[in-house]
């Protein structure tokens, strides 16, 4: 690349290396842009959708995902183009906030972006037609405030937010049992979330799969699921209206942290030592048992002999359980955790209904679960399936519902899926545009068509025709005015959404199309791209 | 003959690149030029951004000519002038930075068709210093100040200024949004030069206009052990202990050695451990505090005992956070446990572990000083909040300068059009070659509007005669009129609320000029062979070098 010549046109050396680097300006970087971000959006567009198709995804180790998440499938993809970066990000970003509809958001963006080349083709400024996207999305995100209902659920009648939550998995390959899935989502949010404050964390909910099973399996648990199993074979295998002592500290002797060292000289020293070792091991267990304990959770292991004592004695035990594992079971069973014997009060100690060891098929894996605690703010949803790779989307799933229900906690504004609300949008955004005077205007009428393509991709997926469908829908929109007809994607029979019960987020659908148009406006205000020509 | 056998004076080591005369200027002037052919589409409302990849393959996307400029590396060592002029534009005033690029570019494209015809270079030196002096007086007679007004109509005044330079970033379309955030930013730090008290937080994934201010000080929830989530996680006016010392289990000195010959001694050792941090917590909870942080870590015992009593804490705050606590608090960092007395603890209205996006974070609000804001960014993609970060920045600058010299000018090109046309009157005062030269200076800061409109891809010409037009009014009330970005014609700047503090002006037209006369007094450039251990890329990039074939040499290897 040169940039400037002297009077015998020899390029001046003004950048370093600058022979290796390549620059792309004006119009032919915005093409070449756009057509990165089309490729992207092109990918996932077959997975929108209840009908839409899984990725198979080869990992550089071999390892293989299969996924119909867009944010899941665009990361494993590990696109080098930047731009396709962007999209990446773009659904990664959705991901954070909604959990949800991260392929939608990348479809929208590809939709904008080729409708945006269609405007450069025209010869309208790229950053007109940004800011004739921007005004667009806030038309269409203030219509999305007016036709969003709002409805009321409480904990015990959960119904509308397990409706969105089938919405959600609807579709996903777990959607043969959505239902239950959903409800499983639902009722683990609602346990640790706190409708005060409407703040979820979702860090107190945990998600544990294990091969093998069914799907209709899958359980949730009010209560924490460890995949240890007792220290001894011979302990029992379950107990009830358990006092569990959670201890940070070994069964071992204690040891200082400074250096040192122990001088022994004679017989009765070694004697003496070792006694003492044995009366250690003595006191701990007395302490656990003076207390009332009847399970010691540890964070750390015990040798042989404390784990015979501890049989002998007939308190059971559990050894080497991680520490996010120690602070759940803390946090649901109302215990507090312990760094040392002597510390140890009847106070201290955490209270579950039961305590079992469970065994699995005709392995011997065993889990350990820990249920009817004193404080259920800790759940574990416990997904069951024929393959890996089966537990792994499921848990993918399990997540967007898990996100989706958080969101409603937080806003409980819905609006109608299947396409409506894009539909619905389009029309609104349409009808804006004739008010705007200038170029913009032909760049809000192109982000209405870009709205289009999204219950357009889903007629396609479902095998309808596309633009018979969507036209049919619209007009039937406009006719009635009533903003809940979509796409039929199931061939139920019916375009009311309402009546297929068809929910999504309002947050979800503002946050795509804001960020759609932001990344857009992004990619089309870059005009010089500067790089190593080995990019 | 005689002249062969003279033997050949080795003046410079041999490898040495030599260029000199005219040639020289005028290739200097051409790679200026070039330079600022590339930030060029940069400018403005309707400015374009660049993609820029740099060696280690990582991207950014910017519209900020300082940081554009730097990332182009730039080798070539008279345009490297205009890369510094930008950086100091950027760390002076904070913004304009491409303005001055590109006036510095055009200063020297004027400047070309003199050289070219022998006048020599010092004669348009002298003459640009003296129109550089009249223009700035122009500018500061010009410029309106915004002093002596109530402090609602002056932050409004000064999101006005903010508003100016948001509206060529990424962020334009939400720039009353970012301005009025801002401003009060800025103006919640007061008078205090410590700029470092403005946070600004980045987290991926929402829309910008989630983004917020926190009158106080927010960061990313830091490294948790067990015990951390059973902690409360809201307090009202707690009182805050900042630290720098370990809460962790831990042998008190690093080379000592404990040797027992009694086995019984044992147990004491490990009881006196404990009690030395024991101890320490002990005294972190009776000083009252409710939230600890600490530079350092706060161990696994530390959380639980913390979490026993009801306080929170967190580990390993990044200094400038703990800094930053410290000064909206009121509180001062500790590095002792011992003797801590009321007045070191800070406090402040509500502290409160709030998710944010994809993470958790901690945020104190409503602090006594008000002396820090902290803005968390939000936005769809990294390469998104680093340049929305890079824009914020420029406009905190912008707003701060604004505060301190509160004088404006109007924007949009008016401001570049009236100095032009009060320097084009003064030229035809002067006899002799002066007249030209301010005259060509004055035609170099038409450069402004007329890009502006190339960027907005308006008819430059048809706009640029119709501020000519509009500035030539004799009543003066043409002055403040601009390009209208809008509709492709001119308005009146300052009723439209396109304002720049007058320093960025006066700055960018002194830093462009200095840099214009520096490059025209370069008559010779001599560029000594790069040191042996660069050589083997070195050899390479001299060979296709400038200057023809003179001086040169390769060396042996």
């Amino acid at each position: 690349m040169a940039l400037a010549f002297d009077e015998f046109g020899r390029p001046f050396i003004i950048l370093r290396e600058q022979d290796q680097k390549t620059r792309l300006r004006g119009i032919d970087a915005q093409k070449a842009n756009i057509a990165a971000g089309k490729a992207v959006a092109r990918i996932l567009r077959s997975s929108l959708g209840p009908k839409g198709m899984d990725k198979m995804l080869q990992g550089p180790d071999g390892d293989v995902t299969i996924s119909n998440d867009g944010a899941t499938i665009l990361e494993q993809m590990d696109v080098d183009n930047q731009i396709a970066k962007l999209m990446v990000e773009l659904s990664r970003s959705q991901d954070y906030e909604i959990g949800d509809g991260t392929t939608g958001v990348v479809v929208m963006a590809g939709a904008l972006l080729e409708q945006a080349e269609r405007q450069l083709d025209r010869g309208i400024h790229p950053i007109r037609i940004a800011e004739g996207y921007e005004m667009a999305s806030r038309v269409a995100v203030e219509h999305l405030e007016r036709i969003a209902q709002k409805f009321e659920f409480d904990v015990d009648n959960y119904e509308p937010l397990v409706q969105t939550c089938m919405t959600t998995l609807s579709s996903k390959i777990v959607n043969r049992c959505k239902r239950s899935l959903a409800e499983i989502a639902v009722k683990a949010v609602l346990a640790v979330a706190d409708l005060e404050r409407r703040d979820v964390n979702l860090d107190l909910i945990k998600v544990e799969g294990k091969v093998g099973g069914k799907l209709e399996d899958t359980e949730l648990i009010y209560g924490i699921l460890v995949d240890k199993d007792m220290s001894h074979p011979q302990m029992p295998k379950q107990i009830e209206d358990a006092h569990i002592a959670i201890l940070t500290c070994p069964f071992e002797p204690p040891k200082p942290k400074t250096k040192h060292k122990v001088d022994i000289d004679t017989v009765e020293k070694f004697e003496t030592l070792r006694k003492q070792e044995q009366q250690y091991f003595d006191e701990m267990v007395q302490k656990c048992k003076d207390v009332g304990a009847t399970l010691v959770i540890c964070q750390w292991g015990f040798d042989d002999e404390a784990n015979h004592l501890l049989m002998h004695r007939n308190l059971p035990a559990v050894r080497w359980v991680g520490g996010v594992e120690l602070e759940l079971i803390a946090i649901a069973t109302g215990g507090r955790i312990v760094p040392r014997f002597q510390e140890l009060t009847p106070e201290k100690l955490g209270k579950a209904g039961m305590v079992r060891e469970k065994s699995f098929g005709t392995t011997k894996e065993r889990m350990l679960y820990i249920e009817h605690c004193a404080n259920s703010k800790a759940v574990t949803i416990f997904i069951r399936g024929g393959n890996k790779m089966m537990i792994e989307e499921t848990k993918r799933s399990i997540h967007d519902a898990l996100c989706v229900a958080r969101n409603l906690i937080r806003n409980n504004s819905i609006v109608y899926g299947g396409g409506a609300a894009e539909i619905t949008c389009s029309l609104a955004v349409d009808a804006a545009a004739d008010k705007y005077p200038g170029v913009e205007q032909y760049a809000i009428r192109a982000f209405a068509e870009a709205l289009d393509s999204v219950p357009m991709a889903l007629a396609e997926n479902s095998g309808l025709q596309p633009i018979e469908t969507l036209s049919a829908v619209k007009s039937q929109q406009i006719k009635e005015n009533i903003p809940f007809y979509g796409i039929d994607c199931n061939d139920v029979g019916t375009n009311d959404m309402r009546e297929q019960n068809v929910f999504e987020t309002l947050i979800g659908k503002q946050q795509q199309i804001l960020l759609a148009t932001q990344v857009v406006k992004m990619i089309l205000k870059i005009d010089d791209v500067i790089s190593n020509s080995e990019y | 003959m005689a002249s062969m056998m003279q033997p050949q004076i080795i003046l410079l080591k041999e490898g040495t690149d030599t260029s000199q005369g005219k040639a020289q200027l005028l290739s200097n002037i051409n790679a200026v030029t070039a330079v600022g052919d590339v930030v060029r589409t940069t400018l403005g409302p309707r400015g374009m951004d660049k993609l820029i990849h740099d060696d280690k393959g990582s991207v950014t996307i910017s519209n900020d000519g300082a940081t554009i400029m730097k990332l182009l590396d730039i080798v070539h060592p008279a345009a490297k002038i205009l890369v510094d002029i930008a950086k100091s534009q950027d760390s002076e005033v904070g913004d304009g930075t491409t303005t001055v690029v590109l006036l510095a570019a055009e200063f020297l494209k004027e400047a070309k068709p003199f050289v070219e015809d022998g006048v020599h270079s010092q004669n348009l030196i002298r003459s640009y210093r003296t129109a550089s002096t009249l223009a700035i007086e122009k500018v500061k007679e010009l410029a309106v100040s915004i002093e002596g007004k109530s402090v609602e109509e002056k932050k409004g005044l000064l999101a006005k200024c903010a508003a100016t330079t948001l509206s060529s970033k990424l962020i334009g379309g939400e720039k009353e949004f970012f301005a009025t955030m801002v401003v009060d930013a800025v103006m919640a730090i007061g008078d205090d030069d410590r700029l470092n008290l403005i946070g600004i937080k980045k987290v991926p994934g929402g829309n910008m206009r989630d983004s917020f201010l926190v009158d106080g000080v927010a960061f990313k929830k830091t490294f948790s052990y067990a015990g951390f989530e059973q902690q409360p996680k809201k307090f009202l006016n707690p009182n805050i202990l900042l630290l720098n010392i370990e809460l962790e289990l831990k042998s008190e000195k690093e080379n000592a050695e404990i040797r027992l010959s009694d086995p019984s001694q044992y147990q004491s050792i490990v009881d006196a451990e404990w009690n030395i941090i024991y101890d320490k917590l002990d005294k972190c909870v009776e000083s009252g505090a409710k939230v600890v942080l600490s530079r350092l870590a706060i161990g696994d015992l530390a959380t639980q005992y913390f979490a026993d009593r009801d306080i929170f804490c967190a580990g390993r705050v990044a200094e400038e956070d703990l800094n930053r606590v410290a000064a909206a608090a009121g509180g001062t960092v500790q590095t002792s446990v011992n003797n801590i007395i009321p007045e070191v603890l800070g406090t402040c209205e509500i502290f409160e572990e709030k998710q944010v996006g994809g993470e958790r974070f901690n945020i104190f609000s409503g602090c006594p000083s008000g002396r820090t804001a902290t803005i968390v960014l939000r936005g769809g993609a990294d390469q998104f909040i680093e340049e929305a970060e890079r824009s914020l920045h420029d406009a905190i600058m912008i707003v701060r300068r604004a505060v301190k010299n509160s004088t404006v000018v109007p924007g949009g090109g008016a401001i570049d059009m009236e100095i032009s046309k009060y320097l084009r009157q003064h030229s035809r005062t002067i006899a002799g070659k002066s007249q030209l030269f301010i005259n060509s200076y004055a035609k170099a800061l038409e450069v402004i509007p007329r890009q502006l409109c190339d960027n907005a891809g308006f008819d430059a010409t048809d706009v640029l005669n119709k501020l000519r037009q509009k500035h030539a009014m004799q009543s003066g009330e043409g002055a403040p009129y601009g390009v209208d970005i809008n509709t492709g014609g001119i308005a009146d700047s300052f009723a439209n609320f396109v304002w720049e503090p007058a320093v960025v002006k006066i700055n960018a037209i002194n830093a462009a000029t200095e840099a214009a006369c520096l490059i025209l007094s370069v008559d010779e450039t001599v560029k000594n062979p790069k040191s042996e251990s660069a050589q083997g890329d070195a050899a390479g990039a001299m060979g296709r070098g400038r200057g023809g074939g003179r001086g040169r040499g390769m060396r042996r290897r």
